[in-house]
């Protein structure tokens, strides 16, 4: 929005809605979508070529780059080169990429000498699986915790905001340390090592991790929520929702929560990307075979076909999650489809 | 997007000039750690590196005031000299962010047409790059060590700073007081370097602040995962990895240390960067 | 006599601090409409929702307030609960932000009868549906499903009267009902709540800022006064023979329209002088594209010439484009099509290069509305204007401080808040000190938008003086916008009315004030409040 172009629209006369007004209604929504998935596809598309391309930011010989760490014998360069298409010219070599990626072809991993794909298939369950258990403590925990919060002014609003200061300052790794050295090796209540068997014994493993993983997480959407909440407590709707005799009850749910959704849910696309990319030190701290321990393990092992791969996953996560929530926001405040209110 | 920081909001006023209790905590335990990692060369009781199997993860106290770890070493001496790496990182990254981001954000903020789309587009896009895997991606491309890190992590930054100023800018423009610089026929450069830039800084800051305690967590986890700095260097991060082994044998001490440090430091730099924001909320109101 | 609201000796204020409300007493009997009147600060407000029941958080109070006998500050939640629910409504005064923008209007309405009257979803709407129509909404049952947004601002505080008068109360408690709303959509709620609270006998305190609103409506009255009832009685009485100083000042400051009295510079040009005129503006018109593609005209082939030292009020209410025509004169906004002259200087139409904006600043500036956005937050406001004389009178910074603060003296600014922020002024202060800013450009033409609006009565009353004084002082040339026709009559020879974009009339206020030619001219002057004692036989 821009200064020149802010106008209010004439308001229409008491009682006559416009028929214009109507038309668009009809219209509106879909335009929204379509435009939603537009920006979608565009961002993934810039998303690829900052991913691929950041390969020729390296001076030198792509071929030597790629094969760093191994032997540079003459038929490995040439064979990386004709794997690479390093011979063709680089836009060449992109749409070969991208077409390979949408045809399901992710290319071939140096080190486990099998299809990149396939690597990636067999890891990612762990990581959808630890990310899942994060999630699920991070909503409840955090909505939990941020409702509490802002609800209870004075002692309690402040036990919690030092709680949660304190809480979103552990790093991931340190919560890891933290919770290995106290539940696992001080009361041996939970595993450090591995990810079970599935079913009860999976999760098991998995609580420490996940926990792990989440605290960070659970600190932020509890002061997001806290701090949303405590907007809408100060809107005028919600007093008149007082003044009307309703109970606070009611009010808290009908006229506080379900307003202060929004930022909420926004926060959501930076979770799901912090967690998996997070999950790299989890998984590595805990011993589980994941995305995060193999993108580490690539870096290691210099595969970097494999990391592309899994940066172009993570940041794909972000972008569809982003647009997940956009799409569901109107259905909260049907403000934003309409245009009159931009986040 | 999200940012740490909520615009300033009417009504949240806040009375009095003096910092609260909690943020000269905050300021005294960086001020502490700042200096004894600047200072540690001259006040770093052993070298950090001194190896002395002999008195292998000795208990704090006598010889060794946090103790020693696995090889030996010093743990404060190691915690000292840690320390000037593991603040080095943030620092860079948190100047050049702030920097290239009120650069950046100002001129989207300002420019109407295109350009503001475009920038504001990019700033989106780098967003879906978490900092972290940024600086892993890099690690992949560079090298192993900071370099690669704290350049990633620089630009992974910058959209943070640059929304925020962005957004500032934008709130700012449609502001009567600055029409009435354009209606009093100020040239632009003046109204936005010398009316409207001085207005941000110190939301900015408040955003800055928190990010270099991110920052420092980040770099810290990728030394702990073995792809930051590289021995002999050293830093919090790394000295967490190095005592994992003695960790799970039941020794806390020489991973609890540096954890501690680490966490401390985060608890500071969010209290006073949420001090600063707070406090700017009810300032501008 | 059965006292339906009772408030004795109520104080009510935060520990450590002055009271808010001192002592205040006050009464609404059975089917009586009570006007509490006063500025912003004085605690009007605070005085009705105590009636509720509903305090700030952390205030401390005594005395007594009483709704049909229950006491509000001693009573249990549930029987606050029940008297809201039951006994008295509460309008607020701005609409769009009382009503939950993320809920329909049909949720709205019928989210008390569903809860506390045990109706079925499709009872409840029927009596909702019945209660729009009842206050004058046509298409009820499509309301039902809308959102806030798709609502205009009349429309919605009728939605709010609407849910006030569903649970039939004895007592109705307006804050401010009209105050965000333009002067003829106020003219219809007035009417709708007069006649519903004269139907049902209700008893009604209303509170207002505006003493013509408060004698249209209201048979008593009581003025509070930071704090405290400085008058009470009849409202005839109070208005026309105020015992206190204060009451009369508040009086003499409200506007009225002085038809006939229009004080124009006596050396002022008749509009077909010889003289070339220092704006001339033919066919300007200002289109913006929304983001949808639909175009907005808002303003359409406007035409008028202002001559030198002339006053020139543009009245209109919101949306009628007159503040895209300020912008325009004073180069925020470009034209879309048409001519703009000032001094003989044809306007480009593109937006302007750093020169001509310089040279265009000495003859043409501007004041906005609101006093606490126009002033930089972080600059002195001694320095604010002597920036100014340093810009364009060349001036070195002591020369510059010293002019600043002459004329900061002439506009009433004393040389001690020289070097105070902004934040340390009031409304008032602040618009004194954007006035000082503009003049000290020394421009021709002075372009006010809505510059006194925001303020209260007796503060405008006082800018409104100065800018007379200043404008026979320095022969300024005045571009008045304005929404109100009271603030035009005292202040500008001519005037002009726009409606949805377009000039609808234009001519001297007298005759305009006197015999409008246009009907939308007709209904505006008529939708000023009159005082209950001298109504005009209603035609409506």
């Amino acid at each position: 929005m821009t200064a020149t172009d802010h106008v209010q629209a004439p308001a229409p006369a008491p009682g006559a809605p416009s028929r214009r007004r109507e038309k668009g209604q009809a219209a509106r929504p879909a335009m929204y979508i379509a435009k939603k998935v537009l920006a979608l596809v565009v961002t993934l598309f810039v998303a690829s070529l900052a991913v691929f391309f950041s390969r020729f930011l390296v001076p030198g010989d792509p071929a030597r780059f790629l094969l760093r760490g191994r032997s540079p014998k003459p038929e490995a360069l040439e064979e990386i080169t004709r794997q690479f298409g390093l011979d063709k010219p680089a836009w060449e070599q992109y749409l070969n990429w991208l077409g390979g990626i949408l045809q399901g072809d992710w290319g071939r991993s140096l080190t486990y000498r099998q299809d990149v794909s396939d690597v990636l298939l067999g890891r990612l369950p762990t990581t959808l699986q630890l990310v899942a258990l994060a999630a699920v403590f991070i909503t409840v925990l955090g909505l939990f915790a941020g409702i509490v919060a802002s609800l209870n002014k004075g002692f309690g609003d402040r036990f919690i905001l030092i709680t949660l200061t304190a809480a979103g300052a552990v790093p991931p790794f340190v919560a890891a340390i933290a919770l290995v050295a106290l539940f696992s090796v001080g009361l041996g209540w939970f595993p450090s090592f591995g990810s079970g068997d599935g079913g009860w014994d999976r999760i098991w493993h998995l609580t420490l991790p996940a926990l792990a993983l989440g605290i960070t997480y659970i600190a932020m959407v509890a002061r997001v929520t806290r701090s949303s909440m405590n907007e809408q407590l100060l809107r005028e709707h919600v007093e008149v929702a007082t003044s009307r005799g309703l109970t606070r009850g009611s009010v808290v749910a009908r006229h506080v929560l379900r307003n202060a959704m929004g930022p909420i849910l926004t926060v959501s696309g930076v979770l799901v990307a912090g967690l998996l990319v997070s999950s790299a030190i989890i998984e590595r701290t805990f011993g589980l075979s994941g995305i995060g321990q193999l993108l580490v393990q690539s870096i290691d092992r210099l595969d970097f076909g494999v990391v592309q791969a899994i940066v172009m996953v993570v940041v794909a996560a972000f972008v569809l999650v982003n647009t997940v929530v956009d799409l569901v926001q109107p259905l909260i405040d049907p403000r934003i489809a309409a245009g009159t209110e931009s986040r | 997007m999200t940012l740490a920081i909520q615009l300033p909001q009417a009504g949240l006023r806040r009375y009095g000039s003096l910092l609260s209790p909690m943020a000269w905590g905050a300021l005294a335990v960086a001020a502490v750690v700042v200096l004894l990692s600047l200072f540690a060369p001259v006040l770093a009781p052993y070298d950090p590196d001194y190896v002395d199997l002999n008195n292998v993860l000795a208990g704090p106290g006598g010889q060794h005031l946090l103790g020693t770890d696995a090889l030996g070493r010093d743990l404060l001496s190691r915690l000292m000299h840690g320390g000037r790496t593991s603040l080095l990182g943030p620092t860079i990254v948190v100047i050049g962010s702030t920097v290239l981001g009120l650069l950046l954000g100002l001129v989207a903020g300002w420019s109407e047409g295109w350009l503001g789309k475009v920038l504001g587009r990019l700033f989106d896009l780098l967003f879906a790059f978490p900092a972290l895997l940024m600086a892993m991606l890099a690690i992949a491309l560079f090298g192993k060590g900071l370099f690669a890190p704290i350049l990633a992590m620089t630009i992974a930054y910058v959209p943070y700073v640059a929304r925020l100023a962005q957004s500032l800018v934008v709130a700012e423009r449609s502001r009567p007081y600055v029409q009435a610089y354009r209606v009093l026929g100020f040239r632009t450069p003046w109204v936005v370097l010398g009316r409207v830039l001085p207005n941000l800084i110190p939301t900015v800051g408040a955003q800055s602040t928190l990010n270099f305690g991110y920052v420092l967590a980040d770099l810290a986890a990728l030394s702990f995962i073995g792809l930051g700095v590289q021995p002999p260097t050293s830093d919090w991060g790394a000295m967490i990895e190095e005592s994992r082994g003695a960790l799970l044998g039941g020794y806390i001490l020489p991973a609890f240390w540096p954890a501690l440090v680490v966490v401390l430091v985060v608890v500071a730099v969010n209290v006073i960067g949420e001090e600063l924001s707070d406090r700017i909320g009810g300032k501008l109101s | 006599m059965s006292q339906l609201l009772q408030i004795e000796n109520f104080t009510l204020g935060f520990p450590g601090r002055p009271p808010l409300l001192d002592s205040v007493s006050l009464h609404v009997n059975d089917g009586e409409a009570v006007a509490l009147v006063g500025e912003s600060g004085s605690g009007k407000s605070l005085t009705t929702r105590a009636a509720l029941g509903l305090f700030p958080g952390g205030s401390e109070s005594s005395g007594l307030v009483s709704v049909q006998g229950l006491d509000t500050l001693t009573a249990s939640k549930q029987r606050l609960m029940e008297l809201r629910r039951r006994h008295a409504s509460m309008i607020f005064q701005d609409p769009r932000a009382g009503i939950n923008p993320v809920r329909t209007v049909g949720d709205f309405l019928t989210e008390t009868l569903l809860r506390f009257d045990g109706l079925s979803r499709s009872e409840a709407t029927e009596r909702a549906v019945k209660q729009l129509e009842q206050v004058g909404l046509r298409r009820a049952k499509e309301l039902m499903d809308q959102h806030p947004h798709q609502l205009s601002g009349g429309m919605l505080q009728r939605v709010m009267i609407a849910a006030a008068l569903l649970n039939s109360p004895d007592l109705l408690l307006c804050d401010e009902p009209t105050t965000a709303l333009d002067v003829t959509t106020q003219a219809g709620i007035v009417n709708i709540l007069r006649e519903e609270q004269q139907a049902r006998g209700m008893g009604m305190l209303f509170i207002t800022h505006d003493l013509n609103l408060a004698a249209s409506l209201c048979e008593r009255v009581y003025v509070l006064r930071r704090g405290e009832v400085v008058e009470h009685g009849p409202t005839r009485t109070v208005f026309l023979t105020p015992e206190q100083d204060y009451t009369r000042q508040l009086v003499e400051a409200t506007p009225v329209i002085e038809s006939g009295a229009a004080s124009a510079s006596p050396a002022a040009p008749g509009p077909d002088s010889a003289v070339a005129p220092l704006l001339k503006v033919s066919g300007l018109s200002k289109t913006y594209q929304l983001p949808r593609g639909e175009i907005i005209t808002a303003l359409d082939a406007a035409d008028f010439s202002l001559p030198e030292g002339g006053s020139l009020g543009i009245v209109g209410e919101s949306g009628s484009g007159k503040s895209t025509l300020a912008r325009l004169v004073v180069a925020l906004e470009t034209a879309t099509s048409g001519e703009l002259t000032l001094r003989d200087v044809p306007r480009p139409r593109r937006p302007l290069n750093a020169s001509e904006r310089k040279t265009l600043a000495k003859d043409v500036q501007i004041v906005f509305q609101d006093p606490y956005l126009s002033l930089d937050p972080r600059i002195p406001v001694g320095n604010a204007v002597a920036d100014v004389f340093r810009l364009h009178q060349k001036q070195g910074r002591k020369e510059a401080k010293d002019s600043a603060r002459n004329l900061l003296g002439r506009v009433g600014i004393g040389a001690e808040r020289i070097d105070a922020l902004p934040r340390a002024l009031s409304g008032g202060q602040r618009q004194r000190v954007a006035l000082a800013k503009a003049l000290a450009a020394r421009p021709r033409l002075l372009v006010l938008d809505e510059a006194t609006s925001a303020l209260d009565v007796s503060v405008q009353a006082q800018v409104l003086e100065l800018v007379e004084e200043l404008r026979d002082q320095l022969g300024l040339t005045i571009l008045f916008v304005t929404h109100d026709l009271a603030v035009v009559s005292r202040l500008c020879s001519e005037v002009l009315v726009m409606h949805q974009g377009r000039i609808v009339e234009q001519g001297p206020t007298a005759r305009i004030l006197e015999d409008p030619g246009d009907d939308y001219t007709r209904n505006l002057i008529a939708s000023r409040p009159r005082p209950l004692w001298d109504a005009e036989p209603v035609t409506a």
